[in-house]
């Protein structure tokens, strides 16, 4: 076969990492300030955001995520802000909002991006970006997102592109009118002026950069650092024979009904470049699980970077060795207007399908059993405990982490694409009229082998005051992490509302928009992880 | 007969004295062989030194030290084999945290085991409610089977954590006294009595790595006691605790987590008031060891504190001195990675096999390596002539990266400092931004054996105007020992609206914990005229989840709301108007001064030429390259005379590089002061 080998660009090997750790430490100084001046749980506590820097041109320079399925979502925003607005028309002072998978390069609605343009010398030099997830935009059920949602419309306001500052001002009527859509409004109003304020000091310290070093040699630094990482990936893609590897995994069903939607990936790896072709995978889903483009990019760099390097920089290098390949109307790349809400569900599949086409061609050392790869969620909306008007609390449980060669699966974790807080018992139920029963890891929930697959996590949540609705989620209620070179499979997940009166229901899909009044109970066990070879 | 006072600093390597005389103001230093097997030891030597060194172990009259024995302990996981006693259904709450991976991408980095494995965790039934309400009783009878069990597994501490006990004890407290009287000599811990914050997670893991703690401080407390004692010293033994005060022992044996910070928080208070006294009271230290750097923020001559961090991966919370630790100093190996990418560290070539210059069998190039190289570092000898150096060993190892990077050797060594620099200045930038501070109003006070070499280059990139070498800067900790006062923090979780009737409430915790700290220090025999409390109320807006401290004696809602919303804005850059203000944590830090200002020192006679012991050439960077400078020795530098860079100057344990675009001048307190020419901020 004919190799494309591009020459990998001359890069200085000093400046490139001092200004690596120049650019970081913009990316901290707004991290830090966005978590801690945050208001809503979900980005304080949980820290469901992520922060970016691009240069003029849209390219990502750098990124802090504590999240790897935002890895996409910041790019899509910058795209969206220079294909919506000739460069003319993007101004000093300027900030953009938008969240729409479709028109925006959003990956879920919840997710909000400010996207500010920093100019330098009167030239648009630098975006400063970041995106916090919000607890809850509208739509048809609280936090926005369910898997029985049929379409986007029913997943809250849609945000196309907008100026959300103009020239240094602030536009209070997006706010008013994106507060109105929430179930929680002061949460929207507060954490939208972190969010743009965080920004702002992304943008100061770039023009900093700029004036002490000069903006020649800023620029010639980021084209040395995706010039790095490019040819970085490229080493590690080359180390792999070629060949065509092929992977799938199944979630439990579409949202809507029970029947198994099926991932396909064939990995192509060919000389140093790389193609993900989601060729085969099931139609698009009738409930929310769909995956927009951004998602799916965010979830491949994030196998790219688990199981080829990890501490690889995260620029526009890691994208340009990749291709990825999906077929429009699937559920890999859903048609307007299909919903997407839950779908970092199934991309956390397309890691076990990818994870599952690596093994063929990674050393053993570098292979893992299935995880508990789930979003589970509990969201719970009702009358506020301490103040007026309404709460909505959002918690996503970890599972059980798959087994490797030499060590069992980490017990009630957060695997891939995910890695949020849980919050406190202590605290939401200071905060919130529930109480926490039990939290805990789920005994032998771990599937056997040569090493054991860690364990799922039972969450069982009382609600303390007539009138509280829940949503329960956990993908895996019917399909178990798998075992690896002959390890046993894990357990499936379980999802249990229990009455006051002591009658218990046991689900094996997703719950919604279910009451609960004082004593009544939900009770959740994440599945646990896959083994590792024949247990002796 | 003298009064003198002792501040001791357990290292790993040393355990380094200072000695203090108070009448003559006189200080001096000296260094014994750590004893890592049983560091009390060293400490017995040293003083045991006392009499050929014409000091007398019965004038002492102030004695303290800081200690690594807690960290290590955790680190080398040789605590003793612990219990857990928690909440029907929370046993695992240890386990799980806060469901976070350590490392986003890398699967293979792992949580430690947790402290207590999984069958000593044992639940009972009993439950509280967020206002310390009893939602379900205790059962006695299940403490008591627990006990028992406890018993037959032979632990030697039990931690016992349920929740809400922050608001009310008593379950904790009746918990204790039924598995006492299964288990006499076990060492018990309540989560209620080490950290009376809400939290679950965090205050069950400070608890039980207080509770793993325990028995084995317990004994090293013993042997210290018995050391001092037998060596003659009458005065009553203190230890730093990590918020930087000193502890009695007695309480040192109960709260062992809370020394875990102990010799890097001596440092930092030391600094604070070498800084304070010199007129610098912003400071960022900035002490540069072999393997490591510690970074902290000194604001208006306080320490910034933290509540949390990790030991050895372990989350502990308590009232600690906010130090960062960065993986680069001196032993920093450089090195390319496979995609022609320069980096420095985290691996270290550390004291064996050392620098390549040093001889000792290090064949890799560190940041050593490369200051020997641009001969910053006396190319010769260091140590006052007593350590030979082997530059060419130093050029073989830098220009092997250079080489694969196409670089001059010069180039390289200079490149190698530069991403060292890079790297440091990117930790004081997150560490000053994370406390909401310019860092334009900041001075840098460099110590550690490395710390005043690299100073200027760090000052320069995070655009610091101005660095501090302290005196003797390789023992900083041992002195901050000496400048510490007897602290105890008391604190109580009261989340409550800082309005209306809950104004009443929380005047009234306030009041309790005044009276527990006034006990404290009558207690701790702490004279009338040297006590002192302090006011820390930890608040956020309503909503948040996030607290901030604001220092302030409570008096009127309205007035603590405006200094609230100051303090927010110094931190976050923005306050809310007519936003509800929720009061979490109130503190109350009880203080016995026992420290003793900062003493001048003697100035020497003569001038600068005279401090003036050679010249050599150094590379000053690619556009001035080699350059011919002066060479200082510390010890013969006058007070008050200015001096230019670039220049170089040399004492026995450390180096100072002085930019060519800096001045300097040594203070009345024998530090020295550099500046940039021109602002740099």
């Amino acid at each position: 076969m004919q190799q494309h080998v591009k020459p990998p660009r001359e890069f200085d090997a000093i400046e490139m990492e001092v200004f690596s750790n120049r650019f970081m430490s913009i990316t901290d100084e707004m991290g830090l300030s966005l978590v801690r001046s945050s208001f809503s749980t979900n980005i304080k506590e949980r820290k469901d955001c992520s922060v970016g820097l691009f240069d003029g041109r849209g390219r990502l320079v750098v990124q802090a995520s504590h999240i790897p399925v935002h890895l996409g979502s910041l790019q899509g925003g910058v795209a969206a802000v220079l294909e919506n607005y000739k460069l003319e028309d993007i101004k000093p002072g300027d900030a953009f909002i938008c969240n729409d998978p479709y028109l925006a390069g959003g990956s879920h609605t919840p997710d909000i991006s400010i996207l500010t343009p920093v100019f330098y010398e009167g030239r648009l030099c630098f975006f400063a970006a970041n995106l916090g997830h919000h607890s809850d935009v509208g739509g048809g059920v609280p936090g926005s997102c369910d898997p029985s949602q049929t379409s986007i419309f029913a997943e809250g306001l849609r945000i196309p592109v907008l100026k959300i500052a103009r020239e240094g001002v602030l536009d209070e009527q997006i706010i008013k009118l994106i507060s109105t859509n929430s179930r929680d409004p002061l949460e929207r109003i507060l954490d939208l002026k972190v969010q743009i304020a965080t920004n702002e000091i992304g943008q100061r310290k770039l023009v900093t950069l700029a004036d002490k070093f000069g903006i020649v040699t800023v620029e010639k630094a980021i084209d040395d650092l995706i010039a790095y990482s490019e040819s970085r990936l490229r080493k590690r893609i080359k180390e792999m024979p070629d060949g065509v590897y092929q992977g799938e995994a199944f979630i439990d069903g579409d949202g809507v009904g029970f029947d198994p939607c099926r991932i396909q990936v064939a990995i192509r790896v060919e000389g140093e470049e790389i193609t993900f072709d989601f060729t085969g995978t099931d139609g698009q889903a009738r409930g929310a699980v769909n995956i927009p483009k951004t998602a799916l990019d965010a979830t491949c760099y994030y196998t790219i970077k688990a199981l080829l390097d990890p501490s690889l920089p995260p620029n526009e290098g890691m994208a340009l060795p990749v291709t990825i390949i999906a077929e429009e109307g699937t559920l890999v790349r859903p048609k307007f207007p299909a919903a997407v809400g839950i779908r970092s569900t199934s991309c956390q599949r397309v890691v076990r399908a990818i994870f599952q086409a690596f093994a063929d061609v990674l050393p053993k050392e570098k292979v893992f059993a299935s995880s508990a790869d789930m979003n589970a969620t509990m969201i719970f909306f009702g009358p506020h405990k301490t103040r007026e008007g309404s709460f909505v609390y959002l918690e996503t449980v970890g599972g059980g982490a798959g087994a490797s060669l030499n060590h069992d699966g980490m017990n009630g974790i957060q695997v891939h694409i995910t890695n949020t807080s849980n919050l406190p018992a202590e605290a939401l139920e200071i905060e919130y009229p529930l109480m926490v029963r039990r939290y805990a890891l789920a005994d032998g929930s771990g599937g056997e082998g040569h090493t054991t697959g860690g364990m799922g996590i039972v969450r069982e949540v009382v609600a303390m005051t007539d009138g509280v609705r829940a949503n329960a989620s956990c993908e895996g209620l019917r399909t178990p992490a798998d075992g690896v070179f002959g390890g046993g499979q894990g357990e499936v997940a379980r999802l249990r509302f229990g009455s006051a009166d002591g009658t218990v229901t046991d689900y094996d899909i997703s719950i919604t928009n279910i009451l609960m009044n004082r004593g009544d109970s939900l009770f959740l066990q994440t599945p646990g992880g896959g083994g590792f070879g024949h247990a002796s | 007969m003298g009064n003198i006072r002792v501040g001791i600093d357990v290292g790993g390597t040393f355990t380094d004295f200072t000695v203090l005389d108070d009448e003559t103001g006189g200080m001096r230093h000296f260094k014994v062989s750590s004893t890592p097997r049983d560091p009390s030891e060293a400490i017995g030597i040293g003083i045991a030194s006392f009499h050929e060194r014409g000091l007398n172990a019965s004038d002492v009259i102030h004695f303290g030290h800081g200690t690594t024995v807690a960290t290590n302990m955790v680190i080398e996981r040789r605590g003793g084999k612990t219990g857990l006693l928690t909440t029907e259904g929370f046993r695992d709450v240890l386990e799980i945290g806060r469901q976070t991976r350590p490392d986003l991408f890398d699967m293979n980095v792992r949580k430690p085991d947790a402290l207590v494995s999984r069958p000593l965790r044992l639940e009972v039934s009993e439950r509280l409610g967020p206002d310390g309400e009893v939602i379900v009783p205790l059962d006695e009878a299940g403490v008591e089977e627990a006990a028992r069990r406890f018993k037959e597994e032979g632990v030697e501490a039990i931690a016992i954590g349920f929740l809400h006990s922050y608001r009310n004890a008593a379950h904790e407290q009746r918990a204790a006294e039924l598995i006492r009287k299964h288990l006499p000599d076990v060492f018990i811990s309540l989560s209620s009595d080490v950290l009376p914050e809400f939290r679950e997670y965090e205050r069950i893991s400070t608890t039980v790595m207080n509770a793993y703690l325990m028995p084995r401080m317990d004994g090293y407390l013993d042997r210290f006691m018995t050391r001092s004692r037998e060596s003659g010293v009458n005065s009553k033994p203190y230890t730093i605790h990590s918020n930087g005060g000193l502890m009695s022992t007695e309480t040192a044996r109960n709260f062992p987590v809370r020394t875990c910070l102990s010799g890097p928080a001596a440092g930092v208070v030391g600094a604070a008031l070498v800084g304070k006294a010199a007129g610098y009271p912003n400071i960022i230290t900035y002490d540069v060891g072999g393997t490591s750097t510690d970074v902290a923020l000194i604001a208006d001559g306080k320490p910034a504190y933290s509540a949390n961090r990790d030991v050895a991966g372990y989350s502990i919370r308590c009232p600690m001195v906010d130090v960062s630790v960065i993986g680069a100093g001196g032993g920093s190996i450089a090195w390319l990675d496979d995609a022609g990418g320069l980096k420095v560290g985290p691996q270290s070539a550390a004291a064996v096999p050392g620098p390549a210059a040093y001889g000792k069998g290090g064949t890799d190039a560190t940041i050593t390596d490369a200051n020997i190289v641009l001969q910053r570092l006396n190319p010769i000898a260091l140590l006052d002539g007593a350590m030979p150096v082997d530059r060419e060993a130093a050029r073989k190892a830098i220009s092997a990266v250079a080489e694969k990077i196409g670089r001059s050797v010069e180039d390289t060594a200079w490149g190698v400092i530069r991403i060292a620099v890079a790297n440091m200045a990117r930790a004081i930038r997150a560490v000053s931004m994370d406390k909401g501070h310019d860092l334009k109003h900041f001075a840098l006070m460099a110590f550690g054996g490395a710390g005043p070499l690299h100073a200027s280059l760090v000052a320069a990139e995070t655009g610091l105007n101005t660095v501090i070498i302290p005196e003797s800067p390789g023992t900083m900790c041992a002195r901050g020992v000496l400048l510490s006062d007897v602290t105890r923090d008391f604190v109580s979780t009261q989340i409550k609206r800082a309005q209306g009737e809950s104004w009443t409430a929380i005047t009234a915790a306030v009041a309790g914990l005044e009276r527990q700290a006034l006990d404290w220090l009558e207690a701790e025999t702490i004279p009338d005229e040297k006590r002192a409390l302090q006011h820390i109320v930890e608040a956020r807006y309503a909503g948040q989840n996030h607290e901030i401290r604001v220092e302030a004696i409570l008096s009127t809602a309205g007035d603590f709301a405006n200094r609230f919303a100051e303090a927010h804005r110094v931190v976050y850059g923005y306050a809310l108007d007519n936003h509800p203000v929720e009061i979490v944590n109130l503190r109350v830090q009880a203080i016995g001064h026992a420290g003793r200002p900062l003493q001048t020192v003697e100035n020497v006679t003569g001038t600068m030429s005279d401090a003036k012991v050679g010249q050599r050439e150094i590379y000053v960077g690619p556009e001035g390259g080699w350059q011919t400078v002066p060479v200082y020795k510390r010890s013969l530098m006058p007070q008050a005379e200015q001096f230019s860079g670039p220049a170089i100057i040399e004492e026995l344990t450390s180096t100072a590089y002085v930019l060519p675009d800096q001045t300097g001048v040594v203070d009345i307190y024998g530090n020295i002061i550099l500046n940039f020419v021109k602002d740099r901020a």
